[in-house]
């Protein structure tokens, strides 16, 4: 065993290029898996962590009844929507027997804006909160300064601090729902021990402050702290006989914080490991590769050792202690990265404005071991294998037979794989007319069964293409063409890692931009004003009230109509009503009303989105936090606002406001003069300048931008789809090397005969293209139609079309044959360096 | 032509001279064999002569060109017009066909082979029904036969034949030897021929014997006994 154990490492040091290229595949694949789990763990590990200490002190929590659970939407935090609570509901708790302290806690909006610009962008919102004065019951902590006073004063958390640049002392300013605040920072706070809470930045206000500013009578729930000895269970139900009050314990408290936080990262989890289980697939096809060859190499070596007496087991061995070896040091080389990976991964998830991950990574012992299974079970098997095959072969025909892998392409292979490929187009378009998403789960066998036919897709393409190469480059064309076909398994296989690649982006592309389509088709269709004021985020409505008045008195400036957003309940779900003005809106956004009259509005009705006129004249009872109204369905309009969070009822805004309170707008649509555009967009610009948390967008930017939450999100995918397409790369240098080291006998013999370094360097890469082009044609190809089958199947209202973008395949086309040939670049340059010689007499 | 070639490998006390001051000239449109026991530097002087690797000292000509003269792009143009090559293995590229391989050198630089050379060397092989089979479809001595074809439809001023029986059965070895001399005869080729089998030796014009890097002996109109006795002679 350690005589096998040492001619195996000494086999491993021979040959250190090819393993160096395997070694590498499997560290890359180790280390994305791993960074993978560490990340998800952090991200979910670290909200959950922090909710819990910072509401340790937290028994029981009183909150306002629930009036309905959250829609469902994109975008949706989870929170349910409950009625205001009583303004003295404080001192009645407190008055309770058994409990020790009980702290309002107000929760509204509160944007910190420092010298005339808001701080923090991104999918983070903007709270304000009181400064509870109860210390057990309080989830902030003192970092620096002193805790908020006087009107006027106020702490922010860390992480607002350091993205602002403000330390205590200074003064700022703070937009809410009342408008504008004039502020002094007494001090600086974290969340239990993490910079912020999490997907939140925090503005604490004194207690004085609260009501004022974030526009709510009441608070929006009272903590409690039970007195140490009284029974637990006894004050809950003496709490909970409170009237026009639910009382939850503080563990359900914990776990309902604790899902709403990490609930939006699950998302981005399962995106993660989407991304991993592509690299791994990627990584091991690499691994596969290369102990195949190797193995088919050493067949000559294997039949002598048979054929002088040794065991098949001992030639197996050999094999697999040398994939042991490289499978160890790989892996751990990978795990070591993948830690460090994590800093990486964080950056990139950072780019998307997530910036949520605040304190340590948590590298757990699972995480580790399952990265490290994987990592070395995958070597382990892709060497047992192509082994196993080895060993089996009678010994002189091993002997006898040349290293190259057969040519032939087994019919039965392929023919399975066609039947594999009808069955899953038969199951896709059975799921499209059938709108069945379970007729999508045959759909996917497309992958196995381009696994299947791979080897015959290889040889055709490379019978196809051999006359097109010919004509363009010559004699290297046919060669590099027929080195395609002349292993057809390992083309295939190095193709499908690449296939896969490419598949998933296009994947992702057409999901996105049918989303982006589908989120961005109202604006694009019924947007009709010269210039929009948005919100600084999307989710939440930031443009002071006044700023429509002041932009009508300017000269030039025709008309000027706000849109403002409440969330109301409607037969129990919760759903955004917008506020408007339903004469002055018409003119600048076209909401299409198919039925009724938006102007009936004015005397309390309600419009409906949606595609049935029959609604009309219903009645539609809508519960907001402080009122409930019944109002009449006056008219049926076909399309709404646009993006994420438009409305799909509307009332007019008096309406609204009466109801839910003081309201910020959401969008403020301005129509300038004729003829005087330029100057008047400049007035608007200059007041929109002047006033935080509106930003300005001309018609045609407010149409594209619609929808940009996606794109933004898009960038972190396609970050990570390098990451996986690198690895992908890597086995295209990987098996490039491979098959050069394979022909060297060939490749020395055209040197000998003419062909100079150039033209050899030119049939390396030409094959590298035209492989990358099967593979990421084959790749788009699938992806385009499993893309389409999925979205018409399971998009729903959300992606109502499927947009495909020709133009980024045509680029990720390019790219990924681009990349190939950069892949092949390396081992190009090495096959033209090698002196002829040595490629001749190597092994004649 | 070598004049005055010197072939070092490594350096210092482990150096091993392979050619030690060799002065040779291959006559034209002859067929010379080079002899020669195992690490005797036949190959090395071959090789040196042909292009395929350097002198450590003195000069290898083809024709009137200085080899030391050129660069890596000028030693293979100088392979792709003016030399062929024979080799014992690997002689063929696996994914072209009989003809594509044959016409290697000349779509490597470009030129159409003419059809009459073509027509006379595939006449001359006897490879007619074989030019659109790939080397796996082609036995060992066709496979040989294909490479001699390839050597020679260039019409290069010399070719260059290392060990082109050593993997053949003795029937097909001679058929190939046949085709070499043929060639030498008919078209005024000039051949240069390592081996170690005085019968491969016995069909040349000219044996040069080989030993320790230096040139033994030189036998016009060998006979496969004339180079046995002299092989004999060099204790082998």
């Amino acid at each position: 065993m350690t005589q096998m154990m040492r001619s195996a490492a000494r086999s491993v040091l021979a040959s250190r290029g090819r393993f160096v290229l395997t070694g590498t595949a499997i560290m890359l694949s180790v280390a994305f898996l791993l960074a993978t789990l560490v990340l998800s763990d952090s991200l979910r590990g670290q909200a959950a962590g922090d909710i819990a200490q910072a509401l340790a002190g937290t028994d029981a929590v009183v909150q306002g009844v629930v009036l309905g659970e959250p829609g469902g939407g994109p975008g949706d935090l989870g929170r349910s929507v409950r009625r205001s609570l009583d303004p003295d509901i404080t001192e009645r708790v407190a008055a309770v027997d058994g409990v020790d302290g009980a702290a309002s806690q107000w929760v509204g909006f509160a944007k910190l804006v420092v010298d005339g610009s808001s701080v923090g962008t991104g999918t983070a919102t903007d709270a304000g909160r009181n400064w509870v004065t109860v210390p057990a019951l309080n989830p902030f902590r003192l970092e620096s300064g002193r805790a908020p006073v006087e009107v006027g004063e106020i702490v922010i958390d860390r992480s607002l601090a350091g993205d602002a640049g403000v330390a205590p002392g200074d003064v700022v300013q703070v937009l809410t729902a009342t408008g504008m605040h004039d502020a002094t920072i007494t001090g600086v706070a974290t969340f239990a021990s993490a910079d912020a809470a999490p997907l939140q930045r925090t503005v604490l206000l004194p207690d004085g402050a609260v009501s004022a500013w974030l526009d709510t009578a009441a608070p929006t729930e009272v903590l409690v702290d039970v007195a140490e000895g009284a029974d637990r269970a006894e004050v809950l139900g003496r709490l909970s006989a409170l009237s026009d009050a639910e009382v939850v314990d503080g563990p359900d408290y914990i776990q309902t914080m604790q899902d709403a936080a990490t609930s939006p990262l699950q998302f981005l989890t399962v995106f993660l490991l989407a991304f991993a289980v592509v690299a791994m697939l990627i990584g091991v096809t690499i691994i596969f590769n290369t102990f195949a060859l190797t193995v088919a190499r050493r067949r000559r070596e294997s039949g002598l050792l048979r054929a002088i007496g040794a065991e098949r087991r001992q030639v197996l061995g050999g094999v697999v202690i040398e994939a042991a070896l490289v499978g160890t040091v790989a892996t751990l080389a990978g795990l070591v990265c993948g830690v460090a990976g994590v800093g990486a991964l964080r950056w990139l998830v950072g780019l998307t404005g997530v910036s949520l991950l605040t304190g340590p990574s948590i590298v757990s012992t699972t995480s580790i071991a399952v990265a490290a299974t994987v990592g070395m079970g995958a070597t382990l098997l892709s060497a047992w294998i192509p082994a196993r095959r080895a060993a089996a072969t009678p010994p002189i025909e091993a002997l006898r037979e040349s290293a190259a892998e057969p040519r032939v392409v087994s019919r039965a292979r392929t023919a399975s794989g066609l039947v594999l490929a009808a069955a899953a187009i038969a199951g896709g378009a059975v799921a499209v007319a059938g709108s069945n998403p379970v007729w999508l789960m045959p759909a996917a066998a497309i992958v196995p069964a381009l696994v299947l036919c791979g080897p015959a897709i290889v040889t055709a393409a490379a019978r196809w293409s051999a006359p097109v190469a010919r004509r363009a480059a010559g004699v290297c064309g046919s060669i590099a063409a027929g080195n395609l076909s002349a292993s057809p398994r390992r083309s295939a296989s190095t193709a499908l890692a690449l296939m896969l690649g490419t598949a998933t982006v296009t994947l992702f592309a057409i999901f996105a931009s049918s989303l982006t389509s589908g989120v961005g088709t109202d604006v694009r269709e019924g947007l009709q004003a010269d210039l929009v004021v948005t919100s600084a985020t999307p989710d939440f409505s930031t443009i002071d009230p006044t700023l429509a008045g002041r932009m009508a008195a300017l000269p030039d400036v025709d008309a000027v109509s706000a849109l403002s957003i409440a969330e109301g309940i409607v037969a129990g779900r919760a759903e955004a009503v917008g506020g408007i003005d339903p004469t002055a809106l018409p003119t600048m956004f076209d909401l299409d009303p198919i039925a009724g009259d938006l102007a009936d509005l004015r005397s309390g009705g309600v419009a409906v989105v949606g595609d049935d006129p029959a609604l009309l004249g219903d009645t539609l009872e809508i519960e907001f936090e402080r009122s409930t109204i019944d109002a009449p369905i006056v008219a049926v309009v076909a399309r709404s606002t646009g993006g994420f969070e438009a409305p799909a009822y509307f009332v007019d805004s008096a309406t609204l406001d009466a109801s839910a309170g003081r309201l910020l707008d959401a969008l403020v649509f301005v129509d300038l003069a004729d003829g005087m555009v330029a100057d008047a967009e400049e007035d608007v610009r200059a007041l929109v300048r002047a006033t935080p948390g509106s930003f300005l967008e001309t018609r045609a930017e407010h149409v594209a931008n619609s929808g940009s939450e996606i794109a933004a999100f898009g960038n972190f995918i396609y970050g990570m789809l390098v990451l996986a397409s690198v690895i992908a790369l890597l086995g295209v240098a990987n098996t490039t090397a491979l098959a050069i080291s394979e022909r060297s006998g060939e490749i020395g013999l055209l040197r000998a005969v003419g062909a100079t370094r150039r033209e050899l360097r030119r049939i390396v890469r030409l094959e590298a293209a035209l492989l990358s082009f099967v593979a990421a044609s084959i790749g788009i190809a699938v992806a385009v139609g499993f893309g389409w089958a999925l979205i018409e199947v399971t998009g729903g209202a959300d992606i109502p079309s499927v947009i495909v973008p020709w133009f980024s395949l045509v680029v990720t086309l390019v790219v990924a044959v681009a990349a190939g040939v950069g892949a092949a670049a390396w081992p190009a340059f090495r096959v033209s360096r090698v002196p002829v010689l040595e490629l001749v007499s190597r092994d004649g | 032509m070598l004049v005055g070639a010197v072939k070092r490998y490594g350096s210092g006390q482990s150096a091993v001279v392979a050619l030690d001051d060799v002065t040779i000239a291959f006559p034209a449109e002859k067929f010379t064999a080079v002899m020669g026991p195992s690490g005797s530097g036949k190959s090395t002087m071959m090789h040196c002569a042909a292009g395929l690797d350097r002198l450590t000292s003195g000069r290898a000509f083809v024709g009137n060109t200085d080899l030391s003269t050129l660069d890596d792009r000028g030693l293979t143009m100088l392979r792709r017009e003016r030399i062929g090559f024979v080799f014992q293995g690997f002689n063929l590229v696996a994914t072209l066909t009989a003809e594509e391989n044959i016409c290697l050198p000349l779509t490597l630089s470009g030129r159409r082979p003419s059809g009459e050379v073509l027509d006379q060397v595939v006449t001359l092989l006897r490879l007619g029904d074989r030019l659109h089979h790939r080397p796996a479809e082609l036995s060992g001595g066709q496979q040989q036969r294909v490479a001699v074809a390839r050597a020679l439809v260039a019409r290069p001023q010399v070719v260059f034949a290392d060990e082109p029986t050593g993997n053949l059965d003795t029937r097909s070895g001679q058929e190939i030897l046949g085709f070499l001399r043929s060639a030498v005869d008919l078209h005024h080729q000039s051949i240069v021929m390592v081996t170690h089998d005085p019968n491969a030796a016995a069909w040349a014009d000219r044996v040069v014997f080989v030993v320790d890097g230096r040139v033994h002996d030189v036998m016009d109109r060998p006979s496969a006994d004339s180079v046995l006795d002299v092989m004999k002679g060099l204790g082998r």
